[in-house]
């Protein structure tokens, strides 16, 4: 049999019984509708929350000074914390995987250009903190900061695009000064960051005036800073042996430090986390789709089964005339195949609507992959070949002179 | 050799004590190119005749012999390929897909044969040109007036050429004209070579046909 009579004989039954056809169709097309709207909202997620772990370099392993506790010091007042140069020198030396290890110091502080103060957080960057932050240089007449400011204990500044427009407004930033804390800075560059990250989440990376690190720590005695980094980036080369890394990283801090005054967090392992989650979260969605899609195959089964009731003494009349039980068979296969067909692609179609209005009302990422609509169109020609076997196994196996008496 | 040869052929449905004798053993033979009428009153066996005839159901004892192969043990799909090529049955309430076009009705018989596609409608369209329906090919059966139906269904039990031609009460549902109308295309058939078997409990058509074999509770009493 041709598949242009199959198609041909599908769409005429299915015409005939549009209305009845659209109410059977009606379960697949939610049930696929609800998986894609759903598999779009946690894509969306997934890919937001992964973009989020990736601004802060997957290759990285971030190092934070914190305060200790009092009950952790036992009521004695600490004056310093965190990690230390000595730290930092270890790192740079005694780690074999480690390619950059960037200190980070920062605080706010009230800063003067043109004689007007504005609050604004001071850093002192290590200069490779341009790369490992994916900032760039904003203005090309200027410059970063750089090792030889720190080793000539130059009195310049980057500023960040948007720490700019605070203090200088419209004027042009480039060769005005800045004081702060009785010292002049001359500002050399503008510092943008295309992502608008945050610094370890929190300071915006484009609103901050950087010097370099060395100089900040020679201007401000330890007394007022009370850490020597209160971040420090370290980027590995291998991103295989990252964990080996961080582990060594984790022993030796805490063997060297007696309170917990710092903490560790590698992105990484946040994405690995965070890929986790979205397995079980897939699992539960994919759950969820089963259950809907199991729902509407049995709505695709009970119509299968009330059109060949329907249509019996025409399957006798086939077979009188010489149709093949598996005619008979693939006819009503191909027919259940199509309503679960059309289904899935309504609702992929519904699933898009969903996932737009998601998107534009509840202010949510929504992404629609090609996967998720190919895994639910797949997912729909499944439940027809399922459900639709069953019928068209009855029909097959009507017996002719039975069929023809009704 | 005859065309058909039945051969102590019978039918029982069920088993024991509550058995039904549908079709008591009966042997007999049609001869090629004859006009048949199987008579009798209902629930006589003359369906259950017929359906062993155009091997819609197997026979409980016996042999059918089907120009000289023994088609009474066959399966289920040799049987639905001797259905499709050598039968071609007329139905009393005709049986059409009232879907399709009475053009694609009579190409049904040829796509279950494998007919190439341009073969099969020229076919068609001449089978129903023949029965003067030729300028209705697209007309659905509801179209139709019921002497019209039936022509359509005696072209397409002939779309196969096939070896018989079974009629199950082909004017049960007709008026007297147009059921005449019927028998006289069914006379052509025959005169053009085609055996043509009628089921009937119409004793008016005893007349017309050149052979009669009357059942009577499951016994052939005439032939």
């Amino acid at each position: 049999m041709s598949l242009f009579y199959n198609l041909e004989s599908t769409w005429l039954s299915l015409k005939h019984h549009a209305f009845r056809s659209l109410l059977a169709m009606l379960g697949v097309v939610l049930g696929v509708a609800a998986v894609v709207g759903m598999l779009a909202v946690s894509e969306g997620a997934r890919v937001e929350s992964i973009e989020r772990i990736r601004r802060q370099g997957v290759d990285n392993i971030i190092l934070h000074s914190e305060e200790p506790q009092a009950n952790a010091t036992g009521g004695e007042n600490i004056y310093y914390y965190g990690i230390t140069s000595e730290d930092i020198a270890h790192f740079k030396t005694a780690l074999d995987n480690v390619k950059k290890v960037v200190p980070v110091v920062g605080l706010r502080q009230t800063i003067y250009a043109n004689g007007r103060p504005t609050d604004v957080v001071l850093v002192g960057a290590d200069p490779e903190f341009l790369n490992i932050s994916r900032s760039e240089n904003a203005d090309p007449r200027g410059r970063w900061i750089s090792e030889l400011d720190g080793v000539t204990a130059s009195q310049v500044c980057s500023v960040g695009v948007d720490a700019a427009r605070q203090l200088f407004g419209l004027d042009d930033p480039l060769g005005k000064t800045v004081s702060v804390y009785g010292a002049t800075f001359e500002v050399v560059g503008l510092l943008n960051n295309p992502l608008h990250s945050k610094l370890a989440g929190k300071y915006d990376i484009n609103n901050m005036v950087y010097v370099e690190y060395d100089t900040l720590l020679s201007i401000f005695n330890r007394d007022a800073l009370k850490v020597e980094a209160d971040y420090v980036y370290i980027q590995v080369q291998d991103l295989d042996y990252l964990k080996n890394t961080a582990d060594r990283i984790r022993t030796y801090l805490a063997g060297t430090h007696e309170l917990p005054d710092y903490t560790i967090s590698v992105p990484y392992e946040l994405l690995l986390a965070e890929q986790a989650t979205q397995r079980v979260f897939a699992v539960v969605m994919g759950s969820i789709a089963a259950i809907s899609l199991l729902v509407g195959g049995i709505g695709i089964m009970n119509i299968m089964l009330a059109n060949i009731y329907e249509r019996t003494k025409e399957i006798g009349t086939l077979r009188a005339l010489g149709a093949q039980r598996r005619t008979i068979l693939t006819q009503f296969l191909f027919e259940a195949v199509t309503l679960t067909g059309l289904g899935g692609v309504l609702g992929v179609g519904i699933g898009f609507l969903i996932a737009l209005l998601i998107k534009h009302t509840a202010d949510m990422p929504t992404i629609v992959t090609p996967g998720s609509v190919i895994v639910a169109l797949t997912v729909s020609i499944m439940t027809g070949i399922i459900f639709g076997t069953h019928p068209a196994w009855k029909a097959a196996n009507l017996s002719p002179i039975e069929a023809l008496r009704r | 050799m005859s065309l058909i040869q039945l051969q102590g052929i019978s039918r029982v449905y069920g088993s024991g004590p509550t058995a039904v004798h549908a079709l008591r053993p009966a042997t007999l033979c049609v001869e090629e190119g004859t006009f048949v009428a199987i008579y009798g009153a209902s629930g006589s066996g003359k369906s259950t005749m017929l359906n062993m005839l155009g091997l819609l159901d197997e026979p409980t004892t016996g042999d059918y012999l089907l120009e000289g192969r023994n088609v009474a043990k066959l399966t289920d799909a040799a049987r639905s390929e001797i259905r499709c090529r050598e039968v071609g049955i007329i139905f009393q309430s005709f049986n059409l897909f009232p879907h399709f076009s009475i053009l694609e009705n009579v190409c049904m018989p040829m796509r279950f044969a494998g007919v190439d596609r341009h073969e099969m409608r020229d076919r068609a369209a001449e089978l129903l040109t023949r029965v003067g329906l030729g300028d209705r090919l697209a007309h659905s059966p509801s179209q139709l007036s019921g002497g019209q139906c039936q022509r359509v269904a005696i072209a397409r039990a002939l779309a196969n050429k096939p070896t018989v031609i079974l009629a199950d009460e082909p004017t049960g549902n007709l008026d007297v004209k147009t059921g005449d109308e019927i028998i006289g295309v069914f006379h052509e058939l025959v005169a053009e070579g085609h055996t043509v078997i009628m089921v009937t409990h119409n004793a008016e058509y005893e007349k017309e046909v050149q052979r009669v074999i009357e059942l009577h509770d499951g016994n052939v009493v005439r032939q």
